[in-house]
């Protein structure tokens, strides 16, 4: 243990005055989990569509496109003033300053074969189909506004499954964040082996696994203070920013994904670091590997915006199972039970990639 | 300590296509410096990274007074101290921090760590930089950086691999005289360098070795003898090739090229008679090198002239 002490000691001595790699262990991910929750507030709403302007053209009763008028504004929808005819509304339409535009038939009154739907084709389907429900409520004479509707009462966040800007965001780049960890360490292990560090600490029979085990304890509490800083930021700073404030209550299960988190990253760190032989390589490993597991784990584009084959595919990566773990926490409310799954898989991988250092290691020399 | 007893040591680098050591044998006795010589891929480095434990897999057998040296090792983890031709310690770290690592790394806590700290400071005279960042300190400072780390636990074998490698005059004066102290009995201390005064300074035998294997090994003053009876002439104008003909015979003549000569003699008389000879000839003697060779002369003859990596 007390050798294992000096390892960690040296190791934090290294760390703590190597600036730049800090910098980009803290604040890289803090900048992305600021710029992309604000970046992204409005695409994450639930209703994420814009609202949309419409208006009412033809007819000959005013006081029945009034009646229409009333019935279809609210729920995202706005009435604007009509233009002068359907050739300026389709204009209108052509340059986007117009959403929806209804045209009543001469003499309409009020059945659902007098009226034909102009839209501007940027509105969204799901607000189309919309739109078209509450035009037939309007013309069968019920008053979506006076009508009474189910009760829906939303379980957990009130996001439901679907996660807000900052709650994807947070974990998503605090993930991201973590997995750096591999340059760092496989740079050090590289200039270890350079500078002949390592040679003299196999001279002085320092085991390779309690080398690696030294490189293990510092960055588990790096890992944990990375959670803790992009955790805050999403909960102090994004909202004096101007977005949403993430809520999030410190649990044992949130602690738990992040440290499983940790030592997943970590041993990816290690593998890259004892297969590297030069500092091109580590920043080039671990780097790219990176970048493609959160391309593909749904850290660069939520998983619920890919195709079904895409999501499919992203079960792959670690890091979107350590986001599964972070999203059963933050938006479930989930315990143990819950981050059973992805915990797992993250410390299982862990181990087989420090098997994995050591196998390489061996073969090596 | 007594002996390092090397036997038929061979070993091959994964994706090698050769040796890097071929059956090599060589005993390293305690009490002195012994200097181990070699050009660039002699295997030197790689003999003392199989002494030191970095290197697995070689074939033959190290004992020390007969014993495994891993299994001496196992029972002394402190046996051993390496002084590797890198800078090896952390930059980023202050002097005193690298050895207190190194220090506690070997079991040193405590008063017995500070008194082991102090100890070695004093000897690499690293007193008045102990707390420099080691990035900070001069290439002398850090080549007696190094040194001091591989003293921290006082070590009976002490492997030293070009100790002194890319440091002035001053510092490399310093280091030798340095070096040449931790000679003690009981003690073994393995000391490779590609600088031939160093080794002559500093060692009591050597061994010559090149392509992973011991060419020649001995004392100093043994392997020098051997070379005594060697005579090297510049001569005014070329032998005659009667007398060229009869040296061959007499004194294993070897003609070297642009009027060099050089003759293999058994006494000074045969010395003189020769420069005699030649005088008669006609090829008045411009240069003569006759009598004690030193290491480099010995070193190259061995080694080969031939251009390395």
């Amino acid at each position: 243990m007390r050798l294992l002490l000096a390892l960690w000691t040296k190791e934090w001595l290294a760390l703590a005055r190597d600036v730049h790699g800090l910098a980009v262990l803290f604040l890289m991910p803090a900048a992305f989990v600021v710029v992309m929750s604000l970046a992204l507030t409005d695409a994450f709403r639930p209703n994420a569509a814009r609202p949309a302007t419409f208006t009412i053209l033809g007819g000959t009763s005013p006081k029945l496109a009034a009646r229409l008028v009333d019935s279809l504004t609210g729920d995202g929808f706005r009435a604007v003033p009509a233009p002068a005819d359907e050739s300026a509304a389709r204009e209108r339409l052509r340059r986007g300053s117009l959403g929806l535009a209804v045209l009543l038939a001469p003499g309409f009154d009020g059945s659902p074969a007098g009226i034909t739907v102009l839209a501007d084709p940027a509105i969204d389907a799901v607000q189309l189909a919309a739109f078209r429900q509450r035009l037939a409520a309007a013309t069968l004479g019920i008053d979506l506004k006076l009508a009474p509707g189910p009760s829906v009462e939303v379980l957990g966040s009130a996001h439901g499954a679907r996660p807000s800007s900052v709650q994807q965001n947070v974990p998503a780049w605090l993930i991201f964040g973590m997995f750096f960890v591999v340059l760092p360490m496989s740079m050090l292990f590289v200039v270890e082996r350079r500078d002949g560090t390592a040679a003299r600490l196999a001279s002085l029979q320092v085991p390779f696994s309690l080398q690696l085990g030294g490189k293990i304890g510092p960055f588990f509490v790096i890992n944990l203070a990375q959670t803790v800083l992009m955790l805050v930021s999403g909960h102090l700073l994004v909202p004096a920013l101007g977005g949403e404030a993430l809520a999030v209550t410190p649990s044992w299960p949130l602690f738990a994904v992040a440290a499983a988190t940790s030592v997943a990253a970590i041993g990816w760190g290690l593998l890259v670091a004892v297969c590297a032989r030069t500092l091109e390589q580590a920043t080039v490993i671990g780097g790219v590997g990176n970048i493609l597991a959160a391309a593909l784990g749904g850290i660069m584009v939520p998983r619920f915006l890919m195709p079904p084959a895409m999501q499919t595919l992203a079960e792959l990566s670690p890091m979107a199972w350590a986001l599964d773990g972070f999203h059963a926490v933050l938006l479930h409310e989930g315990g143990f039970a819950e981050i059973a799954a992805p915990c797992a898989k993250l410390v299982a991988l862990a181990a087989l990639l420090f098997c994995g250092a050591l196998v390489a290691d061996r073969r090596g020399r | 300590m007594e002996k390092l007893s090397l036997r038929a040591l061979s070993f091959r680098y994964r994706g090698a296509a050769h040796d890097a050591l071929r059956g090599l044998s060589l005993d390293i006795a305690a009490g002195g410096v012994f200097g181990l010589l070699g050009p660039n891929g002699a295997g030197k480095t790689t003999l003392i990274g199989l002494i030191a434990g970095q290197l697995a897999g070689a074939s033959g057998t190290m004992l020390l007074d007969d014993r495994p040296l891993a299994e001496v090792r196992r029972e002394m983890p402190r046996l051993l101290g390496l002084v590797p031709q890198e800078l090896a310690f952390y930059p980023m770290l202050s002097a005193r921090e690298n050895l207190r690592f190194f220090g506690a790394v070997q079991g040193f806590a405590g008063a017995r760590l500070a008194e082991r700290i102090d100890a070695v400071a004093a000897f690499a005279r690293l007193e008045g930089v102990l707390d420099r960042r080691a990035a900070e300190l001069s290439g002398g400072l850090k080549r007696r950086l190094n040194l001091a780390i591989g003293l921290l636990a006082e070590p009976p074998i002490i492997l030293l691999d070009e100790p002194t490698v890319g440091v002035d005059a001053q510092s490399r004066a310093f280091l030798i005289e340095g070096i040449r102290s931790l000679a003690a009995p009981g003690r073994i201390v393995l000391y490779t360098s590609h600088y031939m005064e160093e080794v002559q300074a500093v060692c009591d035998r050597v061994a010559i070795m090149d392509h992973g294997r011991v060419l020649v090994s001995g004392t100093l003053d043994e392997l020098l003898r051997e070379g005594a009876g060697v005579m090297d002439l510049t001569l005014s104008a070329p032998l005659p090739a009667a007398l060229a003909d009869d040296w061959r015979v007499r004194y294993a003549l070897r003609d070297e090229g642009e009027r060099r000569y050089r003759l293999q003699v058994s006494e000074p008389r045969q010395a003189l008679d020769a420069l005699h000879e030649a005088s008669a000839a006609g090829c008045a003697p411009l240069a003569i090198t006759y009598g004690e060779r030193d290491l480099g002369e010995l070193f190259m003859q061995l080694t080969d002239r031939a251009l390395r990596d």
